[in-house]
């Protein structure tokens, strides 16, 4: 104990453990699976959904991501007991919600749906009432939510007030009338949400969700690759995400990167451009008032006559540079060179925000 | 809607700090004159304390007494609770669909009544009961019914209490001079609102002892001597929870739990509005135990008359030096102020409590970290119930031993043992721990009412057991309750006679929990539901026998996983009842069965709009 070390049993076999670890943060450290839903590495425990339950001792049964580690404590992750109540907590929620993955964005990344097949939980087909909540679709330019898929873990309400701090959700409600909230609203659009996107990326099911995804592809048909954000300063490791078309549908906070999983607005929405038609991918020369395309040597050479006559007739210093944040560092140093070296002023400047 | 200078004065009166939410949407409501705090005032209170909307309404949405929705000048609830429920809840709400055409949710066309239905207002011996804004009447008939809506037509709303004389702390005490009379001893003879009446009595003697002869160990050895165990229900040795709270340089905090929910009970309001300085003493005792200087008494918010009574007698403690600085010259320093409970059955839960206090919705906490190490804004809190701490200042002043000398070895003292139902005679009792349900019907009820035969007893409250006869002889303290599979729970013992229908009264106690569930663990949340639901089938007999498989199924699946006490335990009542009347439910599956008394339940409750 002197040196902060615990030493435990889990499934016979000895382990050993921080001090102040939870019984889940020693198992998932000695490379022990237990299943978590509420639960989540970034924010404050909950220990409301009940899944991570153990067996300690042989007798107690206790939620693994608040149970502190004991000096010679034994614990079952999964005996026959422990399998027979995560099978009732996944019938349950099952019951509660909608949970149809046919139509839902999370197909492939959703935490209920890898639960319900790993303990091979399938719908019921009971009688129980289900309360029909929230569909909010439209409202956000950002987010969407369906709550009948929502399974009130409250890793949505402590993203917001924990992470974004911006204290926008909250349970409203009690019981089985217990929904979300967005400020007193009950539309996303008309709460002081700042679509940041924590929640969506927090969330284990497709209870919320990204609209610019929305009949693009499902989490399974999606293929990521990692970039960095053309954006500001801090460099935000992004994942992005393609479907089958090649089309850019989802951003997501890269963990590795500085931002730790974390974006703004315009990290995560802020990718539009890419696939725009609007967007530039040959030069225009504006002939007899409209613009024409042309080719790159057409272009260059009257840049080059326009930017000599100008510098003969009113001095290198009637010319500036303006240059952009979403440029890379050597695009930018670039500029700076061309414009003291090439044209021999000093007027340079960078919109360095964004 | 209430005007922005109104809001910041509420605000100012309280305080800025979001753990006095409760007591400022309590002045809001009744500010506007609606019983309602709408959009608008919960939008303007979130910017003038300047904490998330999303915060203050979260918050108003937990709490039944709250609604954002206008209602009425009146606000008219009838609690549907069991004990209630048997003695005739269902005829009250008749009556008022027939003299003021209302029913649940709707306000009458002059606007002066709305009606709602809730649970237990803590006045059993006296149910049915209801509660007109702040006004708690029992005993309702047709005739008392009209006699009050008629009274009230030509009254203003008022914030002070002005409840029936029938649910006055002396008028729920069976007093036939059979009793063991300790914690009762002093109603009716001490005046409620008089410290120096209490003083008179003996009153303070067990502080002025404490801090006189004993070191704070000392006070914990003595309470552990006594054996006094917590009287809210768990029945956890209160010495040994007072050791447990962590020591040090820290603030520490002395919390009463007098939130009284459990349908059935009412000793606890009987103690504050009938002798709260007892309370104030034990609180102060615990203070000095356990090195806390601030006292909280969380409060029921329906229990207005409980609280005008502590308030009046905190400060004429304050006045007499009982409370506040270097009390009678020790040196040691205690405050006591009081918290508002805004209905909410769950808070009754220590952990759920303690964030309740502190401004949040009242969702239990997990455990560890128990209270005593973090409780009460995460500082080191001791939480006990309300008898629990009336017992300590005899126990101070006359000592354990004296305090053993009456019960079982390990459930010393008196108990309060709550009666309600149909039985001749209904209110509170002291007696010796491990009195028997055979003695407490016959010697205290005085028998069963209008000679109807016994059918069963819900003893400790809606989440305790049902004991039939063969439990007669049972002796009810804490452990011999356990082991014979039920509980002692808060010390209700509510009668049913063969009138009652064992499904349908079922049926109201899993109303009961899917009402009163925070919502916030899969297991309760969705089981409750369930179980709700799975009741209801067989009252309308839709259901099949293998229902009943699937009840017990799912109640075991909530007792081993849910998160508090609440979700562990509607597994007892259902167990037990079934124990005795698993025929009853059966015929119930044949839908040619008849029974009137779910036939009613059904139109009363489960009929017209959201069933």
């Amino acid at each position: 104990m002197g040196n902060g070390n615990i030493t435990l049993t889990i499934n016979g076999e000895e382990v050993t453990a921080q001090k102040g670890q939870t019984i889940l943060e020693a198992a998932r450290g000695n490379g022990i699976f237990i299943p978590t839903l509420c639960y989540h590495q970034k924010i404050s425990k909950t220990g409301a959904c009940r899944i991570c339950v153990v067996k300690i001792n042989d007798r107690m049964i206790k939620t693994s991501c608040t149970e502190p580690v004991t000096e010679g404590m034994k614990v079952e992750t999964e005996d026959e007991e422990i399998v027979e109540i995560r099978k009732g907590i996944l019938e349950l929620l099952l019951a509660e919600g909608d949970h149809n993955c046919l139509y839902c964005d999370a197909n492939g990344d959703c935490e209920l749906q890898s639960l319900c097949y790993r303990y091979g939980i399938e719908p019921s087909g009971s009688d129980f009432p289900k309360n029909t909540r929230e569909i909010d679709y439209d409202s956000s330019y950002g987010l969407k939510r369906n709550e009948n898929r929502c399974i009130l873990c409250g890793r949505c309400v402590k993203a917001c007030a924990e992470i974004q701090v911006k204290n926008v959700w909250s349970f409203a409600g009690r019981g089985s009338h217990a929904h979300l909230t967005s400020d007193i609203s009950e539309k996303i659009g008309d709460s002081s949400c700042v679509a940041c996107g924590t929640c969506v990326q927090m969330c284990p099911t497709g209870a919320l969700s990204f609209q610019q995804v929305l009949g693009k592809g499902q989490a399974w048909e999606l293929t990521k690759s990692s970039s960095i954000c053309i954006y500001c300063g801090v460099g935000c490791k992004i994942d992005f995400y393609t479907n089958r078309e090649g089309q850019l549908v989802k951003a997501l906070g890269c963990d590795d990167g500085p931002n730790n999983g974390h974006l703004c607005v315009k990290g995560r929405f802020g990718f539009d451009f890419v696939q725009s038609d609007k967007r530039l991918k040959k030069p225009l020369i504006r002939k007899n008032g409209n613009l024409e395309e042309a080719s790159w040597d057409e272009a260059l050479d009257l840049v080059v006559s326009k930017f000599s006559g100008y510098k003969e007739k009113n001095g290198p210093d009637s010319i500036m540079s303006f240059s952009s944040a979403k440029c890379t560092n050597e695009e930018n140093y670039l500029l700076q060179k061309f414009m003291r070296a090439v044209i021999g002023t000093n007027n340079v400047d960078h919109c360095a925000r964004l | 809607m209430i005007l922005v200078n109104d809001i910041q004065n509420v605000v100012d009166k309280w305080g800025n700090d979001s753990e006095n939410l409760m007591l400022i949407m309590r002045e809001l409501e009744t500010k506007s004159g609606k019983n309602q705090v709408d959009k608008d005032t919960l939008q303007t209170l979130a910017a003038v304390m300047n904490i998330p909307e999303s915060t203050v309404s979260g918050f108003v949405d937990f709490y039944t007494m709250f609604k954002k929705h206008p209602r009425a000048k009146f606000l008219i609830r009838v609690s549907k609770s069991g004990p209630d429920h048997i003695m005739g809840a269902r005829d009250v709400f008749d009556f008022i669909e027939e003299y003021l055409g209302i029913k649940p949710g709707e306000t009458t066309a002059d606007g002066v009544f709305h009606l709602e239905a809730c649970e237990c207002l803590g006045v059993s011996s006296v149910a049915p009961a209801m509660m007109i804004n702040y006004d708690i009447h029992g005993n309702l008939n047709r005739e008392s019914l009209k006699k009050i809506f008629d009274a009230y037509r030509k009254k203003e709303p008022s914030f002070k209490s002005d409840c029936g004389p029938e649910t006055y702390a002396d008028a729920c005490i069976i007093d036939n001079g059979k009793q063991t009379k300790r914690l009762l001893a002093a109603i009716g003879t001490v005046k409620a609102e008089s410290i120096d009446s209490y003083v008179q009595n003996g009153g303070y003697a067990g502080l002025k002892k404490t801090l006189k002869e004993c070191k704070p160990e000392d006070v914990i050895t003595v309470v552990k001597d006594s054996g006094l165990r917590g009287r809210g229900g768990a029945g956890f040795p209160a010495g040994m929870k007072w050791s447990f709270v962590t020591k040090g340089d820290m603030q520490k905090y002395v919390i009463c739990n007098a939130d009284e929910g459990e349908p059935g009970t009412f000793k606890d309001r009987i103690l504050m509005e009938g002798n709260p300085h007892a309370v104030i003493e034990g609180m102060a005792i615990c203070g000095y135990a356990i090195d806390a200087s601030i006292g909280y008494i969380y409060v029921r918010g329906e229990f207005r008359k409980s609280i005008e009574l502590l308030q009046n007698a905190i400060d004429q403690a304050r006045a007499k030096g009982m409370l506040g600085r270097n009390i009678l010259g020790s040196g040691f320093d205690f405050d006591l102020f009081i918290k508002e409970g805004g209905g909410a059955y769950v808070c009754g839960e220590e952990t759920s409590l303690i964030n309740s206090m502190e401004g949040e919705r009242g969702y239990p906490r997990f455990k560890p970290p128990f209270p005593g190490g973090a409780g009460f804004k995460n500082l080191p809190s001791n939480v006990n119930n309300v008898e629990t701490f009336a017992s300590v200042p005899m126990i101070m002043e006359r000592g354990a031993d004296w305090y053993k000398e009456i019960g079982p070895t390990n459930c010393s003292g008196t108990k309060l043992y709550c009666l309600s139902g149909k039985m001749k005679n209904t209110g509170l009792i002291e007696m010796p721990m491990g009195t028997t349900l055979r003695e407490i019907i016959n010697d205290f009820g005085g028998g069963m009412k209008g000679g109807k035969k016994f059918k069963f007893a819900h003893v400790g409250g809606s989440a305790g057991g049902i004991l039939g006869e063969d439990l007669m002889d049972l002796p009810l303290d804490i452990d011999q309750t356990t082991k014979a599979g039920v509980t002692l729970g808060s010390g209700v013992v509510l009668v049913a006679d063969e009138d009652t229908c064992a499904v349908d009264y079922l049926l109201q106690i899993m109303s009961f929990f899917e009402h009163e569930s925070c919502g916030q663990c899969v297991p309760c949340r969705v089981g409750t539901s369930q179980l709700h639901h799975i009741l209801k089938k067989f009252a309308n007999r839709t259901a099949k026998k293998e229902d009943l498989d699937v009840l017990i199924k799912k109640a075991t699946l909530m007792q081993k996983a849910s998160l508090c006490a609440l979700g562990q335990s509607p597994i007892l009542p259902i167990r037990t009842m079934l124990k005795y009347f698993k025929d009853e439910f059966i015929r119930h599956c044949d839908p040619g069965y008849s029974c009137p008394e779910c036939d009613r339940s059904l139109k009363r409750y489960y009929s017209g709009a959201g069933h």
